[in-house]
């Protein structure tokens, strides 16, 4: 097992394309660095913010009041605002206190959606080059069962996402802390759950957004995988991927706001932010819900791509 | 003794279409076999059945005695083998293809793997990328990986394809040395009679999907009436001659060209004395296996239709 991982690692890393995409992450986590440098030169911490926050926390207490009919959404958003705001002032805690590299590792976490974007690509190929390149031939005529090659190329696919984030995670913490430097004093993230305040240690923070976005990246790449597998077409996995990436999780809540079997949707269980911060897309689903989702997700596109890999002939 | 490789009435459906028709024959150790046939006779659909990238619908292929179908990886490691294009990763040198497949079978090591680029005279190009080879470099790239594991049957699908004259000749003197001295069952196959011709011990002939003959080489040339052509004057009468003794003759290049066997050459010249006609030459016209291998697919084709 460990040669087919080597040979699959040196086939991801002899192709120009590879670095290109590790180049592209790491310029736009500099340029990310240098935009925010660039705009926080001027914004000196607000000595007045209490009274500012004040302010808004009673505009937006009105805005509730008014609002009786709007979209649960809406409210909700507010109520969160609200009951954080309050537990600044409570707390004498400056909202953007000092910016400093864990912020900024915080900013740079939107990136997850670009290294999902390149897992795909990966993912994508990895079965469907070998048919195109038409070594898939020479591939399949040695002692090693397909289940196992196929078993190799997923494993290479889940450390390729690894290493994309843990790329974005060092580098990025690298650009912040020379950029921004180290805080003076730690700020806690303030996290809103099930109408409650509580204090998290923003490393432990980030830790978790991470782990919780990986899963929506990983379920994507498995999906890219089974279609890469299943059709042998790169093109249509990347496609369909991508366009689900940016797409699905619209159309879910789009779904969810008339029909309650939207929770049956891959989409509306990859994040499952909603159950640490904010809200469950529809009412009544639970952690243990998605969870059990995920997996049936897991096995279905795992099923499908192993299943058809191993039976189908063999004519490219 | 019985072949290594054992093809039992393997039958291949597509669709509801038969491409391949209860095909068996054996290959044995150190043969090379030739396997021959028109441009979709259905060669490379039995050579993909044979190294497990297709199943089959029927029948069984053994390799070794053991089952390619119930039994792959043990078949398999068996068998080093080029199917069509030998195709391999562009972006890598052929050194690091080598490696690559090596990793695939157990017990390959770094000695081996110089020895197989040796053997096929890749050595100071080796660690150029794939992309910048020749054909021919790529097919004895091709060979090299099948080569890499020892295996007991070496399988090549169109092997000269696209190579020179002076690539053909090479390969056909690399095949020979490795069935005389590692007692490897070579199976080769292609289009081209001529080719066949030099480089193989036997051959089997397939047409339709279906198997029309396997044959010695020696066999197969000398298989027919000979060809015989009279140079003679005057051409009329002597056809006229031919006539009459029910000698199926036809005008030739320069004479007279009939079937006939050896024998009967005497009593041919002494009935053409006898009635005048001149005999400047006699010479026999040994056909070529190209007009041997179309005569026995064109005889199969009327068979077939009747
Ligand atoms: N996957 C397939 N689906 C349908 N027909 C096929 C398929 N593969 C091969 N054939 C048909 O089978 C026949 C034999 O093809 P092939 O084995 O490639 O011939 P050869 O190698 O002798 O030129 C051809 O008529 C081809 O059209
Ligand atoms: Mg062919």
């Amino acid at each position: 097992m460990f040669n087919l991982l080597q040979n699959e690692w040196m086939k991801i890393f002899k192709r120009p394309g590879t670095f290109v995409m590790m180049g592209i992450l790491l310029v736009t986590i500099v340029l990310m660095g240098g935009i925010i440098k660039y705009e926080n030169q001027d914004v000196k911490a607000n000595p007045d913010w209490q009274q500012e926050i004040q302010t808004i926390v009673a505009e937006q207490k009105q805005s509730l009041a008014q609002m009786e009919n709007a979209a649960q959404g809406q409210r909700k958003y507010l109520e969160k605002s609200i009951a954080i705001n309050e537990y600044r002032l409570d707390h004498n805690l400056a909202p953007n206190g000092e910016y400093a590299i864990w912020s900024f590792v915080q900013d740079a976490s939107s990136l997850i959606q670009l290294a999902g974007l390149f897992t795909i690509i990966v993912a994508a190929g990895i079965v469907a080059s070998e048919f195109n390149w038409g070594t898939i031939k020479l591939l399949l005529i040695r002692p090693t069962s397909r289940a196992k090659i196929l078993l190799a190329k997923y494993t290479t696919v889940i450390s390729f996402s690894l290493l994309m984030l843990t790329l974005l995670f060092v580098f990025s913490s690298l650009v912040g802390w020379i950029a921004f430097g180290m805080p003076d004093k730690a700020t806690p993230y303030l996290n809103y759950f099930d109408g409650k305040v509580t204090e998290e240690s923003m490393i432990f923070h980030l830790i978790k957004f991470y782990g919780l976005n990986s899963i929506s990246m990983i379920m994507l790449s498995t999906m890219a995988f089974m279609i890469s597998a299943v059709f042998r077409n790169s093109s249509l996995a990347i496609g369909l991927s991508i366009f689900l990436m940016f797409t699905g999780a619209q159309f879910t809540n789009l779904i969810a706001m008339k029909f309650e079997w939207a929770k049956y949707i891959l989409f509306a269980n990859t994040d499952l932010m909603q159950y640490f911060e904010g809200m469950p897309l529809v009412e009544g689903m639970t952690l243990s819900f998605s969870v059990l989702m995920l997996v049936a997700y897991f096995v279905l596109f795992h099923s499908l791509a192993f299943f058809v890999f191993k039976k189908r002939d063999v004519a490219a | 003794m019985t072949g290594i490789v054992q093809l039992q009435n393997v039958t291949k459906t597509i669709k509801g279409k038969t491409i391949i028709d209860s095909l068996s024959f054996e290959v044995k150790k150190g043969e090379v076999f030739g396997f021959l046939g028109p441009n979709g006779a259905g060669k490379t659909t039995t050579i993909r059945m044979m190294v497990g990238l297709i199943g089959m619908t029927s029948g069984d292929i053994k390799i070794g005695g053991h089952s390619i179908q119930s039994n792959f990886e043990q078949a398999v490691r068996q068998v080093g083998a080029i199917v069509e294009n030998p195709e391999m990763y562009k972006f890598l040198t052929g050194y690091e293809n080598l490696i690559h497949f090596a990793r695939l079978s157990n017990q390959v090591n770094k000695e081996k793997i110089d020895e197989v680029v040796k053997l096929v005279n890749l050595s100071d190009r080796i660690h150029d990328k794939v992309k910048n080879y020749s054909l021919g470099m790529r097919q004895r790239l091709g060979v090299a990986q099948a080569l890499l594991h020892e295996p007991e049957v070496l399988i090549l699908d169109e092997p000269t394809n696209g190579l020179d004259p002076a690539g053909i000749r090479e390969m056909r003197d690399h095949l020979k040395k490795l069935t005389r001295e590692k007692g490897l069952a070579v199976i080769v196959s292609s289009h081209l009679l001529s080719e066949m011709e030099m480089m193989c011990d036997r051959i089997a002939i397939l047409q339709k999907g279906k198997l029309v003959d396997v044959q010695t080489i020696q066999d197969f040339k000398t298989g027919v009436d000979q060809e015989i052509e009279f140079d003679v004057v005057p051409i009329e009468k002597a056809l006229a001659i031919f006539q009459t003794m029910s000698i199926l003759a036809r005008r030739g290049e320069t004479g007279i060209t009939c079937s006939i066997k050896k024998v009967e050459i005497p009593s041919v010249v002494k009935r053409l004395t006898s009635e005048n006609v001149e005999i400047f030459g006699i010479k026999e016209v040994t056909k070529s296996l190209e007009e041997r291998f179309l005569e026995i697919t064109e005889e199969r084709e009327v068979s077939l239709h009747v």
